[in-house]
């Protein structure tokens, strides 16, 4: 009878523990993508109920064409980014790691810092420096491209373009858990390696990269989310154009829902973000595990 | 915290004055900036001293459409403001949505105005099934300034320094020539690499044919594709003949006519305070005037919008009783003052101000005045108007497509598949 009294009041005491998250869980995350999914089968505006329509914006959506565009943007934008940002940022964290004590932290600093400013901050920096008429970054672009280019209104500019500028903003974070993986490599192995000869190739090739292998496929995997969810760059850097070369899924859920007031068709197109970043990340962290078995 | 603020409120009042106790506060939401703004502001300030017993509190919100989200969702929540500005050219979707109000005709009668006081124009934009559902405060258009000096020499200035000669497309592109061959670079300058400036350009000269942009919720039907087309080509033959700068931004564009690097500039009313702060502190170096656009492509008319008044509908909480007599009050005392709000550039949508001695001796306000009876508004649906997807349209396709990135008949294509599916 005691076991039993204690082990309800150890339930009692853990459920009490778990409550704030799961509350603020079920309230602020839960609810919205129930209601999220359920709008996308009506027609509601933007602020309101409206009548259920079944699949007819699902229907719809196979045959926006802006909608076809926006998923091939999100694709392409995530074939620019992801990958390059975690070689790059494995690269500066293999650099870094070599530095020693004060040095090391001042470049870790500067590195980190982008990631600390607000986007608006990051574009309207870059909006200056590239600018088409003032920027500092025009002659090293008419160095590669012979004339200045207006990168934010040029269809094949765009997207390379916000990709640099959101690599330049947010590798400071991958740089630190790089930094942080190799920090966990034990020192022993390193020295067993030396002993038996290897060469500084063979010690990353078989120590320094299995070791943090786990560590990349969290980058790859971060990364992967976060690109996928790409707005606010695109939105104040080129919004959307020119002739729709960076529309992306959330420029299309925020203008269908906020200027056309379709609530229930732009929470069709959130619905299906929010399956497909649960689907390709769920996908590409096993794929990563299965590589790493 | 609003029981709060009540309460602190209460007795604030109740320890200042007691006759202060029928005050009526007046919430305002605005979206004025810049000039506007700062002339708006001092509308505010002006009638808040001239009446005790209302009292405005303003609050400026960020232009487009975070505004009108804004408004949107505070309004169906009861939180809106009493009084806010609004863009006719926005009214379309403002009531798809429910958010506006109907001004009633009592409600005019309490402010001390009648519709007839109104250009006809802004009071058909803001009318909807004979339902006036905004008071129009202004006219704003996009009209032609011009730089006296850079065209001194040439045939375009009569002999008291004033444009002459320009009433066609070929007079004004002789103008710019003159100007290239002259040394000028950029002779003609408008906001090139921006959603406004372009779709303000665009549409003057598709009016100018007589063309519509959307008739019979079509996106360009008919022959109207053509005019588009002419419109758009017209424009990139500015831009390849080396007119027009590439891509310029809303303040380059600007920057390029008050340093006299462009004698011409397309813009709006809007920037004439800039033009007239900078000759009154001598920094702008030349004498300069504007007049309407001439009609280049054939008849008169010029894009225009309207900044308006609006109370929000916001179900059992829009205002009413006295509290709404006081906001019409407001209103009316706006419109009365609108002279002010002149020396911002704008045309007043009151007759009475517009058409007094004051009004006429102004520079080059005046001038341009004439527009208000060429002033073509956005076509009234959810596409089009401020922010809306005509705005994206016009940097996202005729942008590029003056820039040479694409024909100006795919341009148009594009256009109208672009916004067809959105016109429902």
């Amino acid at each position: 009878m005691a076991m039993i009294e204690n082990r309800r009041k150890k339930s009692l005491i853990a459920l009490s523990m778990v409550a704030p998250f799961v509350i603020t869980f079920t309230l602020f995350f839960l609810y919205p993508v129930v209601e999220m999914v359920r709008l996308s089968f009506t027609d509601a505006p933007l602020i309101g109920p409206g009548n259920w329509v079944g699949f007819d914006n699902y229907v719809k959506l196979i045959t926006d064409r802006l909608f076809i565009t926006s998923l091939k943007n999100n694709g392409y934008f995530i074939l620019l980014t992801v990958v390059p940002t975690t070689i790059i940022a494995l690269m500066i964290a293999l650099a870094v790691n070599r530095l020693k004590g004060g040095m090391q932290a001042l470049v870790m600093t500067l590195f980190f810092l982008p990631y600390v400013l607000p986007v608006s901050v990051v574009t309207e920096i870059w909006a200056w420096m590239l600018d088409f008429q003032f920027g500092v970054l025009q002659p090293l672009i008419s160095l590669i491209s012979g004339k200045p280019v207006a990168v934010f209104k040029n269809p094949y500019w765009v997207m390379p373009t916000v990709a640099v500028v959101t690599i330049w903003w947010t590798n400071g974070f991958n740089v630190l858990l790089f930094i942080a993986g190799l920090r966990n490599i034990p020192k022993e192995l390193y020295e067993a390696a030396a002993l038996d000869g290897a060469t500084s190739f063979q010690r990353f090739r078989r120590v320094t990269w299995p070791l943090l292998w786990p560590v990349t496929a969290l980058v790859l995997t971060l990364q992967l989310i976060l690109q996928l969810k790409i707005f606010d760059q695109i939105y104040l850097l080129s919004q959307g154009g020119p002739f729709n070369s960076s529309y992306v899924l959330l420029l299309k859920v925020y203008r269908e829902a906020f200027q056309l007031n379709h609530g229930g068709y732009s929470s069709a197109v959130a619905t299906v973000l929010f399956v497909l970043i649960a689907g390709v990340s769920v996908l590409q962290f096993q794929l990563l595990r299965i590589r790493r078995g | 915290m609003k029981y709060l603020k009540t309460l602190l409120m209460t007795s604030v009042i109740g320890l200042t004055a007691l006759p202060a106790l029928a005050q009526q506060n007046i919430v305002w939401w605005d979206f004025l900036s810049g000039g506007d703004g700062v002339r708006m502001k001092a509308l505010i300030d002006g009638f808040n001293k001239e009446h005790p017993d209302i009292q405005i509190s303003g609050t400026t919100l960020e232009w487009g459409v975070p505004f009108y989200t804004k408004v949107r969702t505070s309004v169906a929540v009861g939180e809106g403001p009493d009084v806010m500005t609004y863009h006719l050219s926005r009214a379309p979707l403002g009531l798809e949505e429910g958010v506006l109000s109907e001004i009633t005709d009592e409600d005019m009668k309490n402010a001390g105005l009648s519709r007839g006081d109104f250009f006809e124009a802004p009071i058909k934009a803001a009318t909807y099934d004979g339902k006036l559902y905004a008071v129009p405060f202004d006219i704003h258009a996009i009209i032609l300034y011009y730089n006296a000096d850079a065209l001194k020499g040439s045939p375009y200035l009569d002999d008291n320094g004033k444009l002459t000669g320009i009433k066609t497309l070929a007079d004004f592109e002789g103008a710019l020539k003159w100007l290239k061959d002259n040394g000028m670079e950029t002779p003609l300058t408008y906001q090139t690499g921006g959603d406004g400036g372009v779709w303000r350009v665009f549409y003057t000269l598709l009016k100018q044919q007589g063309g519509e942009f959307i008739a019979d919720g079509q996106v360009l039907p008919g022959d109207n594709a053509a005019k588009a087309a002419k419109a758009i080509q017209t424009m990139t033959h500015w831009q390849e003949e080396g007119w027009a700068p590439q891509q310029a931004e809303y303040e380059a564009s600007v920057a390029l006519f008050s340093s006299g690097k462009s004698a011409f500039q397309l813009n709006g009313v809007w920037e004439v305070p800039t033009f007239n702060d900078l000759e009154a502190s001598g920094k702008l170096g030349f004498k300069w005037g504007a007049v309407e656009i001439p009609p280049l492509m054939g008849q008169p008319a010029t894009w225009a919008d309207s900044h308006a008044f609006a109370i929000p509908n916001q179900g059992d909480k829009t205002i009413s009783g006295e509290k709404r007599k006081a906001v019409m009050e407001v209103i009316g005392w706006m419109e009365k003052h609108a002279i002010k709000w002149a020396s911002a550039g704008h045309i007043p949508a009151y007759k009475p101000v517009t058409e007094s001695d004051e009004y006429k001796g102004m520079e080059p306000n005046a001038t341009y005045a004439s527009l208000a009876a060429h002033a073509a508004y956005d076509p009234q649906t959810r596409v089009t108007g401020v922010a809306s997807p005509a705005y994206d349209a016009a940097i996202n396709i005729i942008s590029p497509a003056i820039h040479g990135y694409m024909s100006p008949e795919d341009a148009v294509t594009q256009i109208q598949e672009e916004l067809q599916g959105q016109l429902k």
